[in-house]
């Protein structure tokens, strides 16, 4: 049970990450981001081509999976999200063209296959990152063992949540990400630069999408559509923890992935799944603002 | 209604017109094969109909279309499935379904009563009118409890979305999941054909063909009547502001409900349609990408028309099968659709439909007859 416990944590926590990248989106610029998952992705084969065209291990993907998804993310804002502020539920539908171009454009290894390069590493291979010998192993405590990995994916995790909410709540930028998820027509009038701050704020939710793709990396197989799931599973989360909450996203990550964990043991994967997307419905239809959001409309 | 016969309302009525017109004498030029082929993209149509209704008229953006779909495709299937002859053939004495009789325990007793746990269910489908039945009334109940959960509620915008995406993967799940009666992740294939007054509907004959587009047209000429009723018409009000609608003394929720529930139901006639001309029915229908994708088709036919998502539909599915005749081409295609879905989103938010509408009244008012063209677009939202 301990293990299972644990287990779900470490789910969790992924789940964590890409939930507070997307909550940051939406909340503050009301962006439902369907290529999330995809910026996974992108964070995963990052630490894939890494590993084999500069040796890095998984620990020193991170900060350039970081960079490049956030990179992407940058760049999506910039190109498509910008032109549809005005257009909320035009963006869903938009990131989802993005992501399906970002989904093929690895598939098809950027377009070289088509001219015949082939680019290791990337495509619809099953790739699996070696992960540092050092996380091979497993320590035992009495009778509970621990799995080095999963602790650092709970710590990478717990870093990552704590660097947002410092972001957020002790800086000038976070000051201004949270004016604007108030009312951005106000935090304009304060002289606040909307546009630069949410082409920020999206690179950096972009960016933690990255990294949890390095640590899905460690223990699952990259493929172009491992994303797709994630972002389905991210959504639920933001929205039974409560938009624009930190507190709320992480303890709905925890919720719903312990969950899911438990029941699988106690019946199957598919079980538990519908337990959860039950659960969600339930939530939206109970409380449609989240269970734990401060913020009254 | 007084009939005001503008130079936009006859250009609309020659679109459809035309269109009704090519469906009809498709027959006379394509051969059997291509005609099942594009039977089923005219199931498509009506499912860019339904999403366009839902999304264009109502503003609300059901991303589990999939499941009425889906609903209705099982429907039909179920009752098929007991046309097959296969388990006669098997030696069962009344007919089961194969994977039942594979599944069973030995010696189990070979009838629907207690074959499988749940099998039971089977038993009112032996009757096919009891099938069709099904599949009209599935999808309206369905759809009729979500939409009066959701709108009586008042959620609105993205939170419809997400339920709906949750609940169409929700019974995917449970679909999968009770394999001894669904038969999981397999589906329903081997199906038997539709008999209607003594004459079977082979899916590659051309009266199946007619069926699927006598049944279009008539989707889209009663949905494209409903919503010029004063129904539909508070409807779009209510889409463009809702509380304004309220203000006014309407009931809001119940022009919402009635509306979801007619697309849910269009949705399901779809899907029964589609196992009619394709002969099975699979969990893949309520894939969050199948829905996703009847939205596509919607937005690049130009979801505040029901003619251009049904053309969108149409379109983007025969292009779709043409490309998909090479294999690198097909993978292309994939990620072609996604820039063309951004790019259409970008610059072309009203679809085909909203530039062919705007070249249309140019040209009308360049050849000098009925009002120029300067008169107020309809809003996108």
């Amino acid at each position: 049970m301990a293990d299972t416990l644990f287990i779900g944590l470490s789910l969790a926590s992924i789940l964590l990450l890409v939930a507070l990248g997307l909550s940051i989106i939406f909340g503050s610029m009301g962006v439902i981001n369907m290529a999330h998952g995809e910026l996974a992705m992108i964070g995963a084969y990052t630490a894939v081509l890494s590993g084999i065209y500069l040796h890095l291990n998984l620990i020193a993907a991170i900060p350039l999976a970081f960079l490049v998804t956030a990179g992407v993310g940058w760049l999506i804002e910039r190109l498509v999200i910008r032109h549809l502020y005005k257009r909320i539920m035009d963006t869903l539908l938009a990131t989802w063209g993005i992501a399906l171009l970002l989904q093929q454009a690895i598939r098809l290894q950027f377009g070289a296959t088509f001219f015949g390069v082939n680019i290791p590493g990337l495509g619809t291979g099953l790739q699996n990152v070696s992960l540092p010998a050092f996380f091979q192993q497993s320590w035992k405590i009495g009778d509970f063992v621990i799995q080095p990995y999963r602790s650092f994916i709970i710590l990478v995790t717990i870093a990552l949540a704590v660097a947002t909410w410092a972001l957020l709540y002790k800086t000038r930028w976070g000051i201004q990400v949270r004016a604007i998820m108030r009312n951005p027509e106000m935090a304009a009038a304060c002289g606040i630069d909307v546009r630069k701050v949410s082409s920020m704020t999206f690179a950096y939710g972009s960016g933690l999408a990255g990294v949890a793709g390095v640590l899905l990396a460690g223990f699952k197989t990259v493929s172009p559509e491992m994303g797709a799931t994630l972002v389905v599973d991210g959504f639920m989360v933001v929205v039974v923890g409560g938009v624009g909450s930190l507190v709320g996203t992480a303890a709905a990550a925890g919720i719903l992935g312990e969950i899911n964990g438990i029941v699988s043991l106690v019946s199957n994967d598919i079980l538990a799944r519908a337990v959860v997307l039950a659960l969600v419905i339930g939530v939206i239809m109970w409380k449609p603002t989240g269970l734990f959001n401060f913020k009254g409309r | 209604m007084k009939l005001r016969l503008t130079t936009r309302g006859a250009l609309e009525a020659a679109a459809y017109g035309t269109f009704i017109l090519v469906i009809l004498l498709l027959p006379t030029v394509a051969d059997v094969f291509w005609l099942n082929r594009f039977a089923k993209y005219l199931v498509y149509g009506m499912l860019g109909i339904a999403v366009a209704l839902s999304w264009g008229y109502a503003g609300v953006l059901n991303l589990g279309q999939g499941l009425f779909f889906g609903l209705g495709a099982y429907m039909v299937a179920m009752t098929l499935k007991l046309q097959s002859e296969t388990s006669m053939q098997q030696g069962a004495d009344t007919p089961i379904p194969d994977f039942m009789a594979w599944n069973s325990q030995p010696g189990a007793l070979k009838d629907l009563c207690c074959i499988a746990p749940g099998s039971w269910l089977w038993i009112p489908f032996q009757s096919q009118a009891f099938g069709i039945a099904m599949v009209l009334l599935v999808p309206t109940a369905v759809a009729f409890l979500i939409g009066w959960s959701i709108f009586r509620l008042r959620i609105s915008g993205v939170f419809i979305s997400i339920i709906t995406l949750a609940l169409v993967l929700l019974v995917r799940l449970l679909i999968v999941d009770w394999q001894p009666v669904t038969n999981g992740f397999n589906g329903l294939t081997d199906l038997g054909w539709l008999t209607f007054g003594g004459f079977e509907f082979d899916p590659y004959v051309v009266p199946t063909y007619y069926l699927v587009a006598f049944g279009t047209v008539a989707v889209l000429l009663l949905t494209r009547l409903l919503v010029a009723t004063r129904a539909g018409l508070v409807l779009q009000a209510t889409r463009d502001d809702a509380n304004r609608a309220r203000y006014l003394g309407y009931d809001v929720a119940r022009y919402q409900v009635f509306f979801f529930t007619v697309s849910g139901l269009i949705a399901g006639i779809a899907g029964a349609f589609y196992v009619i001309a394709s002969e099975f029915a699979s969990p893949t229908f309520l894939d969050l990408t199948f829905s996703v994708s009847m939205v596509v088709w919607a937005a690049v036919g130009g979801r505040n028309s029901l003619l251009g998502a049904c053309i969108g539909a149409i379109l983007i599915n025969t292009i779709q099968a043409t490309v998909s005749e090479s294999e690198m081409l097909a993978e292309a295609w994939k990620a072609i659709i996604g820039l063309i879905f951004v790019l259409v989103v970008l610059f072309l938010p009203r679809g085909i439909a909203g530039l062919a509408r705007d070249i249309a009244m140019r040209l009308a008012a360049l050849l000098g007859r009925g009002t120029p063209a300067a008169q107020p677009l309809q809003k996108s939202e």
